[in-house]
Order: C-alpha cells, then structure tokens, then sequence
C-alpha cells in the first residue's frame, strides 16, 4: 500500500520564525488521520505545504505518491482542500461558485447539488452575504463535489453550529468508508477522537507523538497516591516503568502513571501501605499532557 | 463566463471594462468635434510658439498643432489618452494577483488543479483583451467624430497610434501585474506603476527640456510610446518592440518570482 501522504524531514521557517521542524509522517491509504495541536503548532503549515501554497525551507512531502513541488497541479486534481475560515469570492452565488470550480477541475455539479441539500445551503445566494456558517457549508460543498480520493481539512468545523459538525462527522465517516483518505488538523480532541482512526500530536513545529486513538487510550494517565507507616524516599520510585511527576511530602507519595501500575504496586509493597488513592484519567488528559510538557519547557525557559 | 480563469477575470472587470470603452469613446469625440475651433482660430499657433519649450511638451507642438493629427497627437496622444489607458491597466494589473491574495481567495483557486502560471497568464490575457476594448473605443470616437466634424483624419496613423498607447497601458499594466505577482502587494504593485508611468511622462516632457536630463529620457516608457509622434510618422518599429520587450519582460518575471514564493494567507 502506498502512503497518501508521506513527509520526510519536512521543516519549513518564515524567516526567523519557526513552522514545522524536521516532521516525519505517513499517512496510509483510507486512513482517517486527525492532526492535533495547540493553534501556532504547524497544523496549518503542514497542509500548505501539501498544496503547494508554500514551500518547505528542507525536507520533502509526498502526497499520493506525487511531489509537492514538481507535481502539485496532479495532486490537487485528485484532493479536496476546505480551511477553517473559507474565504472566497464575495459577489458570486454559492451556485455560481461551486460551477467555476468545478469547471477548473473538468468536473460538473452532479454531486455538489445532493450535498448543498444536506446540508441545507441555499445556492442562490452571493457568498459575501451568508453567514459564516453557510458559507464554510459551501466550502464543505466544493472540497466534497469532486469526489476526491484525499480530503484535507484545516479545522473544519470552526464556525457549524453543533448540529452540523455532527452533520459533517456522518459526511467524514461516510467517505472514510468509501475508501477516501482523510487528513484532518483539529484542536479539539473531541472530534478528532470520534471520527479519526489515528492521530498525531504536534506541538511546536514539531511531531511529539502518532498513535492509534486506541493505543493513547490504553497511555491514559492513572494519578496515583500512597500513605506509607513509614517515611518512604522518591528515590525508589522515581525510575520505575512509567512513572512520572514523583512527588513525596513525608509519608505520602503521589505520581502519575502511564499504563500499567504494576511495577509502582510491586515496589510500594515493600513497604506498609496505609491507604492507596487512584483516579483515571482520560484521553483529553493524555493529550493536555502534552501540551503541558509544552508549559512547563516554555515556563523553564523563560526562568 | 465561469468556464476558466480567463473569462473569469473579464466577468469581474466587464463594468471597468465598459466604462472606460465608453470613456475613451467620450474623449475621441470630445477631441475631434473641439478639433474645428482651433484650426478655425486665428493666431492659435503663434501663440503657442511664444510659449517655453517646456509647456509646448506639454500642451502641442506649435508647427503642427493646428493640423489634426497634431491636435490628436498633443491632446489625445500626449496626456489624455495614456491616462485613460494607464489608470485602467495599472489598476487591473495590480488586482490581478496581488488583489486576489490581499483579499485571501488565491489559496481556494489555487487549490484547484491549475498552476500559478497559468493563472497569471490567463489574467494577463484578461487584461491585455480589457485594454483592447478601450482601443477599439478610442478608434470609435476619434474616427466617428472626425466625420460628424467634417474632416479627414489618417486612418492607418490613426491606428498606429492607438496601438502605440495600447502598448503603452499594456506595459504598464504589465509591470503592475508583476510586482503584485512577486510581492503579493498591491498597494506597491499600483505605487511602482503609477511612478514607472509619472516618471516616464515628465522624462519626456518637462524634463526632457533640462539638457541635464536629456540621456534620462531613454529609461522613459513615454519616450518609445510617443516620442516619435506616432500618428503624424507612423510607428517606430523599434520604439513599439522595445515597448513589447519591457511588457515581455515584466511578464516572464512575474511568472518566474510567483512559481517560487510562498503565498500569503
């Protein structure tokens, strides 16, 4: 299987000011993958890059199998692209619109038509005056009505109502099921949780983690604490398997795990345990952790 | 009128287009029906021949001002007309690129399978078809307007010198068009235009009477437009061409800095 698309050291600067540093990511074929990240992350960066709006300072993306630089009109014949904010022209009707569009891509209005009813969108009014809403509608609308085999979206839903973002989730989930390949950047959670199969978390202009949605389950957080008869030393907990955050105020330890509380269980056995607290935590933990690993760096480096 | 790029360009400048059509239809009739009061005016040219050297530039040539083709040449041909034309073309030229990334709808028609270039010649050719219109315009009112005046006007000179100032408004709209395309500014795009343009007619006017500047007037794009006084001696080949060479060059650098810059977002 060949990837959908595939980045290699991928870095790209604007001037002094960094927008992704050396990402490396491949994303299959009828893969839903969301991109997740604080905004000022590189979300946007990355997917400029793959149209070609801009260029990377080094490295390369490789998307359906074609170059983004030399090959970029054969990759966007086959993608469909819709940003947050879907700026377009103002004084053509959303028909008038979906109509040269789809004439720039060889194409007709044969399934922009069902989509437009779907979602409620009155074609024949001048973009300029619908709202912001109806007017990411008729962006949904043209980055569907081709048919593409990859759809990339940059925060999407930014500005649907509640009603239509779950609109537009069974539309997602339909095309995944068709065999389409999805890239959605988000920075909520949420959504990315209920219609992605994988996810990766970028945070700096840089890639800190892929995984499976339900492998950063299974890394979900167990916040762990121990009352001990005696006083107990941080230093036979602090290199355990998975735990972090070790804090130790005289008989009490607290620290937080990451999957199996096993080898804490073992080690504090040792010694006479008094009482044993323990809360879960969830994904939206998982991945505020590493948003916060993020603070914490930031808030050392401003000391 | 949506079919691609190019039409969609004049769709959204027809009104321009129209309006400065009708413009330069009003400024060849206005011309030529003025034209019999002068010629019938007695003592017009030696008054003009007391005038500086410096406003005969600007005003007419008194030799031949009270002919018709001189009386074209110095109002239609000298100031009149390359306004009419520049203004268009510069303000075309500027939005063509640089408007659409300004108001942020490049990225959405650029993500459509067709390449900067393409896109930036089919706005070229929007533009250089929307500066056609106001030539046939032109030829409309001052052919038009030399018959209900009742006098003959050199056809072919004529011609030659519309040709010469559409040549001259595609330059400049060309240059517009190519700053906006590199910089993705149009406020800049419009500005280095309007000076090539402003510059270019007092190098060739006012200032081509200061002996000091006189070498100046070869980087003047008025210079290779009218010097030559192209609808009384017809056109100079190598004048027009190097017109041709400035707009060519303009174009190949727009396409070359737009293929390989970052847009805005």
């Amino acid at each position: 299987m060949t990837a959908a698309i595939s980045t290699a050291s991928l870095t790209k600067f604007y001037g002094e000011h960094r927008g992704v540093v050396d990402v490396d990511l491949e994303i299959n074929e009828g893969e839903v993958f969301g991109l997740l990240g604080p905004n000022g992350a590189g979300k946007t960066t990355c997917i400029r890059i793959f149209l070609d709006f801009i260029r990377p300072t080094s490295g390369t993306a490789t998307v359906l199998g074609f170059d983004s630089r030399s090959d970029s009109v054969e990759i966007r014949k086959k993608v469909g692209y819709l940003p947050g904010d879907f700026v377009t022209y103002e004084k053509l009707t959303a028909r008038e619109l979906l109509e040269y569009f789809a004439n720039l891509r060889g194409g007709n209005l044969d399934k922009a038509r069902p989509l437009a009813e779907r979602f409620e969108l009155d074609l024949s009014r001048k973009i300029g005056e619908l709202s912001r809403g109806n007017r990411q509608k008729v962006g949904l609308v043209q980055a569907f009505m081709s048919d593409p085999e990859l759809l990339i979206l940059d925060e999407p839903t930014t500005g649907l109502d509640p009603l239509l973002q779950q609109e537009f989730h069974r539309l997602v989930l339909e095309e995944a099921k068709d065999g389409k390949t999805l890239f959605i950047s988000s920075h909520v959670l949420s959504e990315v949780e209920i219609i992605c199969d994988r996810v990766g978390i970028i945070r700096e202009g840089s890639m800190v983690t892929v995984e499976e949605i339900s492998a950063l389950r299974e890394r979900a957080l167990t916040r762990v604490e121990i009352e001990f008869a005696d006083i107990v030393a941080p230093a036979d907990f602090e290199n355990l398997e998975g735990v972090t955050d070790v804090t130790v105020n005289d008989h009490t330890l607290s620290c937080q795990v990451t999957g199996s509380v096993d080898s804490l269980i073992k080690s504090a056995a040792k010694h006479t345990v008094i009482r044993i607290e323990s809360a879960q935590f969830g994904l939206e933990e998982v991945f505020l952790a590493y948003y916060s690993n993020d603070q914490e760096k930031g808030d050392s480096d401003a000391a | 009128m949506l079919r691609n790029v190019f039409l969609k360009t004049l769709r959204d400048s027809k009104k321009s287009i129209l309006y400065y059509s009708i413009g330069s239809v009003a400024l060849g009739l206005y011309v030529t029906l003025f034209y019999p009061t002068i010629r019938d005016a007695t003592g017009f040219a030696d008054f003009l021949e007391q005038l500086p050297e410096a406003m005969q530039a600007i005003i007419g040539d008194a030799e031949t001002y009270t002919t018709a083709e001189g009386f074209l040449n110095a109002e239609v041909f000298t100031f009149m007309g390359p306004m009419v034309f520049g203004i268009f073309a510069i303000i075309a030229g500027m939005g063509a690129i640089a408007g659409e990334e300004e108001s942020h709808t490049l990225d959405q028609l650029l993500a459509n399978p067709i390449s900067r270039t393409s896109v930036l010649l089919q706005k070229a050719g929007a533009l250089l078809v929307g500066l056609l219109m106001l030539s046939v315009g032109l030829l409309i009112g001052l052919i038009g307007g030399s018959k209900l005046a009742g006098f003959d006007l050199t056809i072919t000179g004529t011609i030659q010198a519309i040709l010469s100032l559409y040549m001259l408004g595609v330059t400049l709209g060309l240059i517009a068009l190519a700053v906006g395309a590199s910089t993705g500014r149009k406020g800049l795009a419009g500005g280095i235009a309007v000076a090539v343009g402003v510059i270019g007619f007092l190098l060739d006017t006012f200032l081509s009477v200061v002996d000091a500047l006189d070498p100046a007037r070869f980087i003047s794009v008025f210079y290779y437009f009218n010097n030559s006084d192209v609808i009384i001696n017809g056109i100079n080949a190598v004048h027009f061409l190097t017109l041709v060479g400035i707009a060519a060059a303009a174009t190949a650098i727009a396409v070359w800095k737009f293929d390989r810059r970052d847009l805005s977002n």
